[in-house]
């Protein structure tokens, strides 16, 4: 077996038969259940799994930073030939100082705000024994290592005068100092927006190329590993259920979760009217359940008796020897069915020219802070037709949720301009609106934690929302909240429970039937599947797209998710700095030719397909909106800007083709002719 | 057809543990444990730490005391006086067996008074505790959740009350109002709200901008109705807290009032009332009128915050 024979002398990781218990009221447990793989020096290696399944605490485990009821059971880990497990405090510090370095999720989290740059740089460097003024030229040369412009500046600032990105550079010039032989990045770049994730990952990228680091690289979208591993380890349940060489992996996985994660991914641009998403069925284990011989049984469309009683076989895939899942039925996993399209669906696109339910036009939105006006919408138009779903897309700060809070009348709109739910004016403010104004529109949240009073019970929460939109009251509404929930696919047994006893998914479903519970005309749905696995992710959206067949809703859906978006998605406006810079059909904005920001955000996202992207690039991060540049708002970042013209003038929001607007100089022509270079 | 995806929950067995200590997870992790198990839980959690054990014994002992009054002090409160062999009232005894306290200045037992002493103190400063907590919940909900100018407002009042000396404002409150038990409760109780109210402004800051508050305004609902239906039972955690801090408190204001004059009248045997009477022969040797009713006052201010300390950890904790 390769697994065996890897000469453990080079490996720059090698993890042994790990398994790691949390203690938890005095009972163990086990969070990982026997996880082996190596890493070779310059390699990078991907974890990949939903959360829970342990990824984390295998990095974590890799530099012994467990949290204090974490247990190492057995198994053993090397670091470059050095045994993690058996060494005391002084060694670990030395091992931690020299030999291993970590980045986390939020940068801001990991520097200091109270001191400056330049202070927790150098430490990195005294540490490792350089005299002051040494420390101080290796903390300026590791900045411009992680391409930061004006290292000197940089170190004389505070973490919170840098930008998310910035931070994260900082970061990694720390992980970077001791030169270490294992650099673990956990979820590096989770927190950060589609254009900032591009940077710092092509940083990571040419920061490879120089330094023979081991690279463990941890992070939930598939989409990252493809790109930036070489090989890449499937995580189920405590357990590595299959690992290759990340292409090979994602393109033909060979375990039947692999399979299920990838189809239940909305990717190769499918759409709703294409077919639903794939779904695995059932729930992942708790932590510290007893599991069968096989993690995946329950919820594994092959799995046989033998799967419940022998341990899976490591089977080794191709001749290389670099590949294996651990399945009883390998060869079986071409069988697995792929799901046909829903018919529903693809009536509904057909049946084309809708009513408008919506009208927005000049809608703005000033908010007033310190004396400064800081405008966060500006003169926002469009038209929302009946079970219509127009998707918003734009990077965190663009105005996208103040677009659907202003909507909603939790923000009150600017004077001059207007909305029209039904062709009738709308008022501003929730609490100015009729009841059944109040009715037509609901929202689905981002975070179902947060959006569901965790003290009430499932029942409560639906019968509430059910009488105060409809009227309904006592056994009249009990009724309507279980066929509500009946249709959401909860069972009775869910309404009689707090959120907190529902898993992520259950949750959002309850978010979903609150929000219908009064047969609503649009559907503001803010990031909804963003706080929810892919699996139950998949499962979210289906549901989306059925409830909108069957009750001819439309949905307002804002969303990060390219993949999502495309999906779900019948139109797409692209804001900017509280502008539509782009609106038009899903097919027409994403194939282009799109507005230059559109063309930098597509290519930013790394796709699992590992199809090829048009790359250009974002310098910098979204302008305040308090302080517009002048013209065209995008034109300080935009490659394609035309001097002497962007800076002057803003486009207007011009029709290049029915249906599809673009805001830019460049005539519609010539971005076609360099869009498709 | 689509898949439920997600269908299964979790039985009673399910702990959090795990999914706290995955610290890089990318999303919340499925099911939590149940929440009366929980809440069972964490009673069952108070109920072992030593410092609850210590409190509640102690509280115990004066709740007897209080309730049980004349019946189980050794002799009467008011009426008992002490006689030598000669019958001559025996006037400040050192502690002994037959008095384990000693006697006071008129020979009544130091140990009957201080036990039934315990009904004045009980009875007052846990209603004041509550009225000043309800008052401070009110008060310290509208400011939380209205904001703007409301709480512009209310905080600079709320910031003069706590500038004012407590016991100096009850005093003067009490001469100018009377004294009876109704006036200082509510003394106490208002003195108490503005520290109850921001503490409750601030938990209130943290829910307001949850988006479940976001989604009853957007059903309509009432200011009120979110405030005392939706956002109370969530920071029931802090309020029980802070109730049980401020029982602490109210009983060393009720017997630092007593001591003061501002008291039950003179035959009660009032522990704040006693020290004082108490204090006055103190440099004459005679310690035991005053060092057991102050002792009791300690005890039970300690024996509150004990218990206080132990909800706090424990709710803190989950």
């Amino acid at each position: 077996m390769t697994l065996a024979d890897a000469p453990v002398i080079t490996a720059a990781l090698e993890v042994r038969d790990l398994e790691v218990a949390y203690v938890v009221r005095g009972v163990d447990r086990e969070v990982l259940r026997g996880v082996s793989f190596s890493i070779a020096p310059g390699e990078a290696y991907g974890l990949v799994g939903e959360s829970g399944c342990g990824k984390s605490t295998t990095a974590y485990a890799a530099v012994r930073y467990l949290p204090d009821n974490g247990k190492i059971l057995s198994g053993s880990i090397h670091v470059a030939g050095d045994d993690v497990i058996g060494m005391n405090a002084e060694q670990l510090r030395r091992f931690r100082a020299t030999e291993a370095s970590m980045v986390y999720q939020d940068p801001g989290a990991s520097l200091n705000p109270s001191l400056r740059v330049g202070r927790q740089i150098t430490e990195c460097f005294t540490l490792l024994g350089q005299s002051k003024d040494e420390a101080r030229r290796s903390s300026i040369a590791a900045l411009a290592r992680v391409r930061i412009a004006a290292p000197e500046s940089v170190m004389d600032r505070y973490p919170f005068q840098l930008s998310g990105g910035m931070q994260q550079r900082v970061v990694i010039a720390m992980a970077l100092a001791c030169n270490p032989k294992l650099l673990v990045l956990d979820e590096p770049t989770t927190g950060l927006d589609a254009t900032v994730e591009a940077e710092v990952l092509d940083l990571v990228r040419a920061l490879r190329s120089e330094s023979d680091a081991a690279i463990l690289f941890i992070a939930h979208n598939l989409g990252v590993i493809r790109s930036m591993c070489d090989r890449v380890g499937v995580m189920y349940a405590g357990k590595i259920v299959e690992e290759g060489p990340s292409q090979a992996v994602f393109d033909d996985p060979k375990h039947p979760y692999t399979v299920g994660l990838l189809r239940s991914l909305p990717r190769h641009g499918i759409r709703k009217t294409d077919r639903a998403l794939a779904t695995i069925p059932g729930t992942l284990p708790l932590i510290g359940s007893a599991l069968p011989t096989c993690v995946f049984v329950d919820r594994c469309p092959l799995a046989s008796d033998v799967c419940r009683t022998e341990v899976p076989p490591v089977v080794q895939i191709g001749p290389a020897g670099d590949r294996y899942t651990r399945c009883h039925h390998a060869d079986r996993i071409d069988d697995l069915e792929v799901e046909s399209v829903t018919v529903d669906i693809a009536m509904l696109a057909a049946s084309e020219h809708n009513p408008d339910v919506l009208e927005l036009s000049h809608v703005s939105k000033t908010f007033r802070q310190r004396g400064n006006s800081i405008p966060a919408l500006v003169d926002v138009d469009f038209t929302l037709a009946e079970g219509e779903t127009l998707g918003i897309v734009g990077e965190s700060g663009s105005g996208k949720s103040t677009l659907a809070r202003t909507m909603l009348g939790i923000e009150t709109l600017d004077q001059g301009g207007d909305m029209a739910l039904d062709g009738a004016h709308l008022q501003g403010s929730t609490s100015q609106r009729s009841a059944s104004e109040k009715r037509s529109m609901q929202m689905v949240f981002q975070n179902p934690d947060s959006a569901l009073n965790r003290s009430w019970s499932v029942r409560r929460i639906l019968v509430r929302c059910v009488t105060k939109l409809t009227g309904l009251k006592g056994e009249e509404a009990n009724t309507r909240v279980e066929q509500l929930a009946a249709h959401l696919r909860l069972t009775p047994r869910h309404l009689d429970l707090k959120p907190r006893q529902l898993s992520g998914g259950l949750k959002q479903r309850v978010a979903i039937a609150r929000a219908f519970a009064g047969d609503p005309r649009i559907v503001v749905c803010d990031e909804p599947t963003s706080a929810l696995d892919v699996s139950v992710q998949a499962a979210i959206l289906n549901l989306l797209a059925d409830l909108q067949v069957e009750k001819r809703t439309s949905y307002l859906l804002i969303t990060h998710d390219m993949g999502v978006v495309r999906y779900l998605a019948d139109r797409i406006a692209v804001m900017y700095l509280g502008r539509i810079q782009e609106i038009g059909l899903t097919d027409d904005v994403f194939n282009g030719p799109h507005h230059p920001y559109t063309e930098a955000l597509l290519s930013s996202v790394p796709s699992v397909d590992g199809e090829a992207t048009l790359r250009i690039r974002l310098d910098g991060e979204i302008p305040t909106p308090a302080n517009p540049p002048s013209g065209c708002v995008f034109h300080p970042r935009c490659p394609r800007a035309i001097e002497g013209v962007c800076e002057v003038t803003e486009p207007p929001l011009l029709e290049v083709a029915p249906g599809h607007s673009i805001r830019c100089h460049i005539p519609i022509e010539e971005l076609r002719i360099l869009q498709a270079k | 057809m689509s898949d439920l995806g997600t269908s299964a929950v979790t039985g009673p067995e399910a702990e959090t543990g795990g999914f706290e200590t995955e610290i890089g997870g990318s999303a919340p992790g499925p099911v939590i444990s149940e929440r009366k198990q929980a809440r069972r839980e964490s009673w069952r959690l108070i109920r072992r730490r030593p410092s609850f054990i210590i409190g509640s014994a102690i509280v115990s002992i004066w709740v007897v005391c209080a309730i049980l009054g004349n019946r189980i002090t050794p002799h009467h409160p008011l009426d008992f006086r002490a006689k030598d062999s000669s019958g001559l009232p025996a006037l400040h005894l050192s502690p002994r067996a037959a008095f384990p306290f000693g006697t006071d200045a008129t020979g009544r037992d130091v140990l009957s008074r201080v036990m039934a002493g315990a009904r004045d103190v009980l009875k007052i400063a846990p209603m004041a505790a509550i009225l000043g907590v309800l008052l401070g919940v009110i008060v310290g909900m509208i400011m939380g959740y209205l904001g703007g100018w409301v709480d512009l407002v209310l905080s600079r009042i709320v910031e003069a009350f706590l500038a004012l000396p407590v016991v100096l404002i009850a005093l003067l409150a009490i001469t100018t109002l009377g004294r009876s038990d109704w006036v200082v409760v509510g003394v106490v109780a208002v003195l108490f709200t503005p520290v109850v109210a921001r503490t409750v402004r601030s938990a209130v800051l943290a829910e307001r901008d949850l988006d479940y508050v976001t989604s009853a305004r957007l059903r309509g609902e009432t200011g009120r109705f979110v405030m005392f239906r939706e956002i109370l039972p969530n920071v029931s955690g802090p309020i029980i807290v802070e109730l049980t801090v401020r029982i602490g408190y109210a009983v060393f204001t009720v017997a630092t009032l007593s001591f003061l004059g501002a008291g039950p009248p003179p035959p009660s045997p009032d522990w704040g009332a006693q020290v004082s009477e108490g204090f006055r022969v103190l440099g004459a040797g005679i310690w035991w009128t005053t060092l057991f009713p102050a002792l009791a006052i300690a005890s039970l201010v300690i024996a509150v915050n004990l218990i206080a300390d132990s909800v706090q950890s424990v709710l803190d904790a989950s």
